[in-house]
């Protein structure tokens, strides 16, 4: 027995594993991190003082640690900050808004699902930005043209999501409502809304994704405010550590708006 | 059988009948361009907002012979397909990679997934300090847009390759070379294929985006320039030319990704 | 006891159920009749495709368009009528509700008042044995324990007939053991008039009264067999001689149906299989 045991252990170890066997602990994941961490920042500051770029090209860490300090106490930042919320919010509302409606409505009619869904389907990952033309044209120059493009955007993630979340709701649930007689009504507020609660808020994680950065593109295109505006400022004026603290600053804002509304998908009740 | 086989001939509806949604669909495109076409005539619609839509087929051919919109499309396609090109051959090996070791794959793979929702198209003033105007610019730019995908849907698709198939490949006493040509990557294949799908799409959006934020190279750029120039017609006509390539383009990847997938 | 036992909780008079249209018309239900006694728990037995769950949607009130005849008094049913309650074969349980809430389901749409409702969810979760689980989500439970949250979600609305379709088919055989027993002491508790859909022989013999056996396409019934094992009952009887003897006695009528939809089966897929 024991012999045998012993002769399979090795025959098994020649065979080539799928993937590395060594253990995997949540400590060696952190060290990997850091590490790389460090060595990302440590060839950041290497070729900013080996001078192989020119300028500012690529600011020390300390520069651009700098600037982000003096962003974030500067008022101008926040004003822009809010004009960019405004117009997000603004566009996400009116686009999520509309976005469900066409979901539920593609989502409960077959044929207009056939009719229409391929063309809210294939129009949605065409390039957003290149419409910003016509919305001047409709609504001017100002905030309303961001918000319109921001909330084209949104609304083809939210009518996707929405209708596919309807169609794949268990059916089992709602013969469940059926058998216990339930009204239209309690039907909508019982059975569908809840049941695609999760898709919904995921059509508008993915919604809000794409409208924020719509918004930015556009206020970067052709705007007098708002934080897409101060990036072209910083990017004119050739303050490359205040650019860096700026983008640093909205991606790290555009992820926690993502976590926000993952997390708020994942809870359950 | 024969019997059920005419049956079933005989029984099937007429054409419109069995597209009726997909003919309502189109009909309804045809009559909202007529109602505009009217409305914009009738003088309800200001014509400098929505130009009739006569007016924009007929701005298709000046579009085609005066602003050479097909080398332009030439010039966009050259940068998708260094990009696309360059993000496949990047990113399925860092994928392979990042799925032999759960160590590394356990410590990167959220930052990838990081990497693919950052909205990394803001930053071309920076990639424009970087790199210049110049294509290059919005390759760079393209291809980091469309890495994350490629490597997540690597990843993924490898790490899903059946167990018992890696128990045949195992008492088979394959090496692991043959175990990842033979066995993990063509079941990943698909899987991957959806990564580059992701990835393809990504980059028709960064480079046909940035071309038109920076005003540089093909279909961006014209766009940009007949606004700016102040031609509706002519602006919604590349836009329409635009969008019309891109669903062409999205099928197209579908249609590979389809046909991919293991019969089932 | 003799006289409830006369009048019966529900008639399935000559009830037909046919798909389809032209000459692709397939008779799903043929000329079906029985009745299930005050109290009385009887099941349907049957092959795949003998009719079996067109007959629940029927009873249940879900397939409203059929020709025939269930009455519940003097009431035809054609829609869902609230002295059924209905167990449903898929998990069925609301994932976005906790166990409590999930049972409480059918008195909330009743416009129940919120501190009676919950008293009197826990007190049919505490009957199918799920006390200490009250505020888990159905994912935190197992299949089996999902399915008895559906079993108390029915139960909660005091229907005069319980109709369940196939509950346990998706449990292993132990589950399903215990779970049976579960049902026939809430069964004899509550005197619960109780129809079961099922094709699971030992399941139907350990827990009815009666058996309808169902042919295979067209579902006619084939034969009515009494089951008289004693009450109170547990899973204990599946060792008995007496058993058994039902048992063998079932299964001879049901192979013959059960090859019948198996030469189909086959017989399709090999059609399938030469035009594919």
């Amino acid at each position: 027995m024991a012999a045998t045991g012993e002769m399979k252990a090795p025959a098994r170890r020649a065979v080539a594993p799928a993937v590395s066997t060594a253990p995997v602990t949540a400590r060696r994941v952190l060290l990997v991190r850091v590490i790389v961490a460090l060595a990302v920042l440590a060839v950041w500051e290497g070729l900013s003082r080996s001078g192989l770029f020119y300028g500012e090209v690529i600011p020390s860490l300390t520069r651009i640690a700098a600037s982000l300090g003096k962003l974030l106490v500067d008022p101008v930042f926040y004003k822009n900050l809010q004009v960019t919320a405004l117009e997000t919010f603004a566009s996400l509302s009116i686009g999520a808004a509309l976005g469900i409606v066409t979901g539920i409505v593609l989502g409960a009619n077959r044929f207009l699902m056939r009719a229409f869904e391929p063309y809210v389907y294939y129009l949605s990952p065409t390039p957003r930005i290149i419409l910003f033309p016509v919305m001047i044209m409709w609504f001017g120059v100002g905030p309303a043209s961001k918000v319109a493009l921001g909330a084209l955007s949104a609304y083809f993630a939210v009518a996707l999501s929405t209708a596919a979340g309807m169609r794949q709701i268990d059916a089992i649930l709602i013969r469940v409502g059926r058998s216990f007689r339930a009204t239209t009504w309690q039907m909508a507020t019982k059975i569908y809304l809840p049941a695609m609660r999760v898709p919904i808020l995921n059509g508008i994680r993915l919604g809000m994704g794409t409208a924020i950065i719509t918004v930015l593109l556009a206020e970067t295109k052709l705007s007098n405010q708002g934080l897409g505006y101060m990036i072209m400022q910083v990017y004119t004026r050739f303050d490359m550590p205040g650019l860096y603290a700026l983008l640093i600053v909205v991606f790290a804002i555009a992820g926690a708006c993502n976590a926000l509304i993952g997390k708020l998908a994942r809870e359950q009740v | 059988m024969a019997d059920t086989l005419v049956r079933k001939s005989s029984s099937s509806p007429s054409l419109l009948f069995r597209y009726g949604p997909e003919i309502t669909g189109l009909a309804s495109l045809v009559v909202a361009a007529l109602l505009f076409e009217l409305l914009v005539r009738v003088g309800v619609i200001n014509r400098y907002v929505i130009p009739p839509p006569s007016d924009v087929i007929l701005a298709f051919e000046r579009v085609v012979t005066e602003e050479d919109i097909l080398g332009r499309s030439g010039a966009t396609a050259f940068e998708m397909i260094v990009a696309a090109v360059a993000a496949v051959l990047v990113g399925v090996p860092v994928g392979a990679l990042l799925h032999r070791s759960p160590l590394w794959r356990r410590a990167m793979e959220d930052w990838v997934g990081a990497l693919a929702a950052a909205p990394i198209v803001l930053a071309f003033p920076l990639f424009l300090v970087l790199f210049g105007r110049s294509p290059k610019t919005i390759i760079v730019m393209a291809f980091f847009h469309g890495l994350a995908p490629i490597i997540l849907k690597t990843i993924e698709g490898l790490s899903g390759t059946r167990k018992v198939l890696i128990n045949v490949g195992r008492s088979l006493n394959m090496t692991s070379s043959q175990m990842f040509w033979k066995i993990l990557f063509p079941s990943a294949l698909p899987v991957i294929f959806t990564g580059i799908r992701l990835s393809w799409t990504f980059v028709l959006i960064t480079v046909v985006g940035v071309e038109y934020l920076i005003n540089l190279g093909g279909l961006g750029q014209l766009i940009n320039e007949l606004a700016e120039r102040y031609d509706l017609p002519g602006t919604y006509a590349a836009i329409f030319f635009v969008i019309l390539v891109s669903v062409f383009f999205f099928i197209l990847l579908e249609r590979v990704e389809l046909w991919l997938r293991p019969a089932r | 006891m003799e006289d409830i036992r006369l009048q019966p909780a529900m008639v399935v008079d000559d009830v037909v159920k046919r798909f389809g249209r032209g000459d692709e018309i397939v008779t799903a239900v043929d000329h079906v009749s029985f009745n299930v006694a005050q109290g009385e728990f009887v099941s349907v037995i049957g092959p795949s495709g003998c009719g079996k769950s067109t007959l629940f949607n029927i009873i249940g009130g879900l397939l409203g368009d059929y020709e025939g005849s269930v009455m519940i008094g003097d009431e035809r049913i054609s829609a869902p009528h609230p002295a059924v309650g209905m167990v449903f074969q898929e998990e069925s349980t609301f994932p976005w509700r906790n166990v409590i809430d999930n049972v409480a389901f059918p008195l909330e749409l009743q416009g129940v008042a919120k501190s009676e409702r919950m008293d009197r969810a826990h007190h049919f979760i505490d009957m199918v044995g799920l006390a200490s689980f009250e505020k888990n989500f159905p994912s935190q439970l197992s299949g089996g324990m999902r399915q008895r949250v559906s079993i108390a979600r029915t139960l909660v609305s005091q229907p005069k007939i319980l109709l369940m379709d196939e509950p346990f088919a998706a449990l292993d055989e132990q589950t399903r053991l215990l779970l049976g027993d579960k049902i026939t002491q809430i069964q004899q508790e509550l005197n619960q008039t109780t129809l079961l859909i099922t094709h699971n022989l030992t399941e139907a013999v350990q827990l009815s009264d009666r058996i309808v056996v169902m042919t295979y396409r067209p579902g006619k019934v084939k034969r009515i067999v009494d089951i008289n094992l004693k009450r109170p009952r547990t899973s204990d009887v599946v060792g008995s001689d007496a058993f058994g003897h039902y048992v063998a006695e079932i299964w001879n009528d049901l192979r013959e149906e059960a090859s019948r939809g198996m030469a189909d089966s086959e017989s399709a897929a090999s059609r399938r299989g030469a035009h594919g």
